[in-house]
């Protein structure tokens, strides 16, 4: 069985630069993006399919004290490469000492990915590249929530958190983010709809591009209620009808998602999102991530089916707990 | 205004250091006070999701045998790099350096596994020193 | 001489049909074409009969014993004829018959669907719930409701699996009007249905879809397993296309409805009460 050689496949990386116009605040809406024209697919709309790695060096929220510095220079850009690579040599050294628990990470090949390389600092875009602060009304809804959980974390499954339980994972949304391995998203476009299926953790989106209304509003799911339409060359998809546990970065149910997908180039989609919810955040926030494609099928990732893990922790946590009887004993 | 402008480069390999796998409570699954290092022969290989699973069978100095299963990693990037569900297969002599359950069970986290005569079973070039230079942890 | 010629001519055609499978005679309907000209299957799905609750023919019965004092008539499994082709019987070797059995006896605990665990192919047909087509030249995607099951059928050079997923490994390819799915490598650990029916990891599944007017198309799986059948085997059914026009495909996530039964056991005891 032949395996890839890595080696060769960065070495035969291309490097081309992409020079993209103004990045656009994050309250425009108008795409300004410098324009290529993707290919249509049958029903001549722009075709975005193929299997994508949403991975990204990138940082979700800007480093501190890099203030609201929103580009990296080139110059800064090659110290940066060499210190992310410093950082992981670090990191695989101190991995390797016996007593630290870990996984072998490097083992199952879970530290290469294949990303388009960006020169932004933050994910988030705009002067303040972090997410907003909550205002109060937030912040005491989760503070009642860590509260009511106090001294509960381990009773029971349904206190553990979403991913533990395999109902869904945070990277999943909308909106869609990098979960760090795995990146890989599928994009199959049918009459009137694009389906979007994330490896992690298999769920796909199946979003009518009629610019229908969104489901009644007693309606809610944990990953929202989606809607698409064209703008030119962008799909735009607005999302609505989140449950209350679904709390992406600790919104309520009045989260709302809008996305846009384009193609800037035969490998590459450019991911754009704005999220708002009055009663979390004073005013909305945007992030974009460049998804490059991969060569490779989606591979099944059942999660409910291997879930070993939440067992494995409830059952440590009753272990740990006789532990702790006993001695007091 | 001082226009600014996002470059990009295109279809990198990146060996990048993974966020800390938030998906579960590591601490609660595996105990940092029971180290283990068993060597043993594997009688299978759950090649799963979240964590695949090696089950092998450890023969104690008493020549009593007793089968543990050792969490690994998910094996999609394997597929990637073109290993499959043989490339791991029963009867292989494994070392496994790792974490025993917190519950006591034969069951633990594998930090390095290797194959008896110190070949990676798959990848893992990106942890140097991994082999050597290891505090002495209790053989079972 | 012409009169006696025609009457051998539509002879032979008539005879001509009668070899033909049941698919092909069905496939004097031509589906509209999709802009890439295949037929076009594109659209949401759904079965209409009990097949879930057994594949074979089956007079409604009582629910398990384990759910009977408790749901009654609304768990009771209601009546169906066999999706089986021929006898309407699953033809077993006897050792997987005795397992069979087993499973039947000990089906609330066992199958699958309790655990809400992805129900492979063909089950993930079948279960009561719609599913969509989302079909493109070098892809077709199955999306099921049914916790979120789904698989990408391969429509170019088929690929093969690096191991085993509950929703198996599909290739594709279009024979006339049919599209014709190949199945392999799915685990051993899913069942056909509620009643037990269960296969091992040698299972090949070859599924035709063939459309046979506006809102219908027949659906037949062939089956074929030697380590738990004596020879291959077929189901058939119809599928019918949720006309209504706001129709969607609503999530079915229910892994958390599974907790209980899962973990259930594993929950913290209070001192005082035994149980939070």
């Amino acid at each position: 069985m032949s395996h890839r050689d890595v080696t060769s496949l960065f070495a035969a990386s291309l490097l081309a630069i992409v020079l993209l116009a103004p990045a656009p605040l994050a309250a425009q809406t108008a795409n300004a993006v410098k324009s290529w024209t993707p290919p249509k697919t049958a029903d001549g709309v722009p075709d975005l399919q193929g299997v994508y790695s949403n991975a990204t060096t990138v940082p979700f929220e800007r480093p501190k004290n890099l203030g609201s510095k929103e580009f990296y220079t080139e110059q800064e850009m090659v110290e940066r490469r060499k210190a992310q690579e410093a950082a992981e040599a670090a990191r695989a050294a101190a991995d390797a000492d016996p007593t630290r628990v870990h996984y072998d990470l490097g083992q199952f090949g879970l530290n290469q990915r294949v990303t388009a390389v960006s020169n932004r600092t933050s994910q988030i875009v705009g002067p303040e590249g972090t997410i907003p602060p909550l205002i109060p009304e937030a912040q005491a809804r989760v503070a009642a929530k860590q509260a009511a959980a106090r001294g509960h974390n381990f009773d029971d499954a349904q206190h553990r958190g979403l991913s533990e339980r395999c109902i869904m994972w945070g990277n999943e949304g909308p909106p869609m983010l990098s979960p760090g391995y795995n990146s890989d998203v599928q994009i199959v476009q049918g009459p009137g709809y694009v389906a979007i299926l994330q490896e992690m953790i298999h769920d796909t989106r199946v979003i009518p591009t009629d610019n229908s209304s969104h489901a009644p509003s007693n309606l809610r799911f944990w990953m929202g209620d989606s809607r698409g339409h064209w703008e030119g060359n962008t799909l735009v998809v607005d999302t609505t009808n989140f449950t209350d546990r679904t709390a992406f970065r600790n919104s309520s149910e009045n989260l709302h998602v809008v996305e846009r997908f384009t193609k800037t180039g035969p490998d590459t989609l450019l991911y754009q999102f704005t999220v708002e919810d009055p009663h979390t955040w004073a005013k909305p926030w945007s992030a974009e991530v460049t998804w490059e494609k991969i060569n490779s099928p989606i591979y099944e990732y059942a999660c409910q089916e291997g879930n070993y893990g939440l067992a494995n922790i409830l059952s440590g946590a009753r272990a740990a707990e006789r532990e702790a009887a006993a001695k007091g004993k | 205004m001082r226009a600014k402008f996002a470059l990009l480069t295109v279809a990198a390999v990146v060996f990048a250091a993974l966020p800390a796998w938030a998906h579960h409570a590591f601490a609660q699954e595996f105990d940092e006070k029971r180290p283990i290092k068993l060597t043993g022969v594997v009688t299978k290989w759950e090649v799963i999701n979240p964590h695949s699973w090696i089950h092998l069978d450890v023969k104690g100095p008493d020549g009593k045998v007793t089968s543990w299963m050792i969490e690994g990693g998910s094996p999609n990037a394997l597929f990637r790099q073109g290993f499959t569900k043989d490339s791991l297969p029963p009867g292989s002599e494994i070392v496994v350096e790792g974490f025993q359950a917190k519950d006591g069970a034969n069951r633990g986290v594998g930090s390095n596994i290797v194959f008896k005569d110190g070949r990676k079973l798959f990848l893992g070039g990106s942890a140097p020193g991994a082999d050597g230079g290891a505090a002495a942890t209790a053989e079972k | 001489m012409r009169i006696l010629t025609s009457l051998k001519t539509r002879a032979l055609a008539v005879l001509a049909l009668a070899a033909f499978p049941a698919s092909a005679q069905q496939a004097a309907y031509r589906a509209p074409r999709t802009a890439d000209g295949k037929p076009n299957l594109n659209g949401i799905w759904q079965a209409m009969n009990t097949a879930n609750w057994d594949l074979e023919g089956h007079a409604a019965g009582m629910p398990a014993k384990e759910v009977v004092g408790i749901l009654g008539a609304e768990f009771a499994v209601p009546p169906g004829l066999s999706v089986v082709e021929g006898d309407g019987v699953i033809p077993y070797l006897p050792a997987a018959l005795q397992k069979k059995k087993e499973n039947y006896a000990n089906r609330i605990k066992n199958d699958p669907e309790v655990k809400c665990y992805m129900p492979g192919v063909p089950r993930a047909t079948y279960m009561p719930y719609p599913f969509q087509i989302v079909q493109s030249t070098n892809n077709i995607m199955f999306v099921y409701e049914y916790a979120g099951s789904v698989r990408v059928v391969n429509m170019g050079t088929p690929t093969k699996a690096p191991a085993d997923s509950w929703m198996g490994w599909s290739n594709g390819r279009w024979e006339g009007e049919s599209l014709v799915i190949d199945v392999t490598a799915q685990v051993e650990d899913t069942w056909f249905d509620r009643s037990g029916n269960f296969h091992s990891d040698a299972l090949h599944v070859v599924e035709r879809y063939t459309p046979r007017s506006p809102d219908t198309m027949m659906y037949e799986a062939t089956i074929e397993d030697p380590k738990t059948f004596s020879r291959p085997w077929k189901i058939s059914m119809p599928l019918y296309r949720h006309v209504e026009k706001n129709a969607q495909l609503m999530e079915f996530k229910c892994v958390e409805f599974a907790e209980e039964v899962l973990y259930g056991h594993l929950r913290k005891q209070t001192q005082n009460t035994g149980r939070q």
